[in-house]
């Protein structure tokens, strides 16, 4: 039974090394990347693309549909959260560099 | 007069010194203007429109081909222009992977003006980096063979796998460069290719350091974008300034076929060469990297970051066989910038036409070899 139990923790660490050695994971969760790609993606679609705040709102929804975008047209930023712990901020840095994540 | 013969003598000869081609006006400034008839070519037009302008279902379901905008440029005139789904010849564009081929061209001016070398390691003009990644040469990211190991992948596959993702919204995005530096080496660089916009990043930070220590902070625009009157252009950085150059330019339609007209003209622009010469051939040739290694799921062969319609060798010991010629119906001249959601700067050298496409489709592929077809019968 011993031997057994080994003989699983070795199969386990070994599909683990083998699994990293092929695909890496990176430590994103789901709500940081959707405020991530809202604050940015929001940011350029309202002030590189200047397209309408309709327009960008539905432009940059993903899955998981929880970002809630937040726009200031003066400073030129976007804002999105999600939950109480989740935030992500881009501002407007100039016409040739559009916007940046910050 | 005189001083008018002498200059044009004085253009023609800048020209001919650098083996450039002639063009009767160049469209810096703007588009020469000779739009096609829409009675003498309704029939062709209609099918262009059926083909690219019908939306489907609610907007919000992200339905089929969502075409934002359409120009077509035929013997230097823009002759065929349309915009959709609240875009117009003003709005800057973005990109996605059309950056790439950006990127490639930047990596090419650094070459012409003696600011970089292919055959140079990276870590030359990036010299915070040491150890094995410094084995990737400056031509190895722009035919996407630096042999890093990195995850291309988008919004309908595993966001925790993706490279690309976690480097524009995640972990990764505040310094981009160390993102795509620490990812392993998976092959000997030049050896493998694999489709990266790590790789097309990787070469935007290249350019950028060796064009700014010669060109200043606005190096890109100095050495392309003013040139060419792409007045529009916005080429967004991280927060470092690393350049996003995988995915992140933005340019209205008619200033992306200037840059397609670039290298419609062999990378000359109104008597200068931008672009070294033999730059555009390598761009539209399969690159060593691609034909030696590319897998047996790729259908389209690509050089110097352009995208090809070219056929595909086998290659017996990877298990690849013989394609055909991708846009089967088009010249085999054309090639093509392509970048995610539907964005396309096609140039056609035989035709002297390029088309520039946007678009914001999330669930349809549109058919280049379509595009192309129609876009010709609109301007025959």
């Amino acid at each position: 039974m011993k031997r057994l139990a080994s003989l699983a923790v070795l199969l386990f660490v070994a599909g683990c090394a083998d699994d990293n050695a092929t695909r890496r994971t990176f430590a994103n969760s789901d709500l940081e990347l959707a405020v991530g790609n809202g604050a940015r993606m929001g940011c350029t679609c309202m002030f590189v693309m200047k397209m309408d705040e309709a327009y960008c709102r539905a432009w940059v929804k993903a899955s998981p549909d929880v970002a809630k975008i937040a726009i200031d047209t003066t400073a030129k930023t976007v804002e999105s959260s999600a939950f109480v712990s989740f935030a992500a901020k881009a501002h407007f840095v100039d016409e040739r560099h559009g916007c940046v994540l910050e | 007069m005189r001083a008018l013969v002498l200059v044009l003598t004085l253009g023609s000869s800048l020209a001919l010194a650098q083996n450039c081609p002639t063009r009767a006006s160049w469209p810096t400034a703007q588009w020469p203007q000779a739009l096609v008839s829409p009675t003498d070519k309704a029939a062709a037009i209609k099918a262009l429109e059926d083909a690219f302008f019908t939306l489907q279902g609610a907007d919000a379901d992200r339905l089929g081909l969502r075409t934002e905008g359409l120009v077509i440029i035929k013997n230097g005139n823009l002759v065929y222009e349309k915009y959709a789904r609240g875009f117009d010849q003003t709005k800057p564009h973005l990109s996605w992977s059309v950056a790439k081929s950006f990127s490639s061209a930047l990596t090419g001016i650094g070459v012409k003006q003696g600011a970089l070398s292919l055959t140079d390691s990276i870590c030359k003009y990036l010299p915070e980096y040491t150890g094995k990644v410094c084995d990737i040469r400056v031509k190895d990211p722009i035919t996407f063979g630096s042999g890093l190991a990195w995850q291309e992948g988008y919004e309908n596959e595993p966001y925790q796998t993706s490279s690309v993702i976690s480097m524009l919204y995640g972990v990764g995005h505040r310094d981009q460069l160390k993102h795509i530096l620490t990812h392993r080496i998976a092959a000997e660089p030049g050896t493998q290719w694999m489709y990266s916009t790590g790789d097309a990043q990787l070469a935007s930070a290249v350019a950028k350091r060796a064009l700014t220590a010669k060109f200043g902070k606005d190096a890109f625009w100095t050495v392309l974008f003013d040139k060419l009157g792409m007045s529009s252009a916005v080429f967004e950085e991280d927060a470092l300034g690393t350049p996003q150059g995988g995915s992140m330019v933005y340019a209205t339609p008619r200033d992306y076929a200037k840059f397609g007209w670039l290298f419609l003209n062999d990378g000359c622009w109104n008597g200068e060469r931008i672009l070294p010469e033999g730059w555009v051939s390598a761009s539209t040739t399969p690159s060593d990297v691609f034909v030696a290694s590319a897998g047996d799921g790729e259908d389209t062969p690509s050089g110097y970051s352009w995208w090809l319609n070219k056929p595909i060798p086998a290659v017996a010991h990877i298990g690849r066989v013989a394609k055909p010629k991708p846009w089967k119906d088009s010249p085999d001249d054309a090639y093509s910038a392509i970048g995610h959601w539907g964005q396309y700067i096609v140039v056609v050298p035989s035709q002297d036409l390029v088309i520039v496409r946007t678009g914001d489709d999330r669930n349809a592929d549109l058919d280049i070899n379509q595009l192309v077809t129609l876009s010709m019968e609109v301007v025959k």
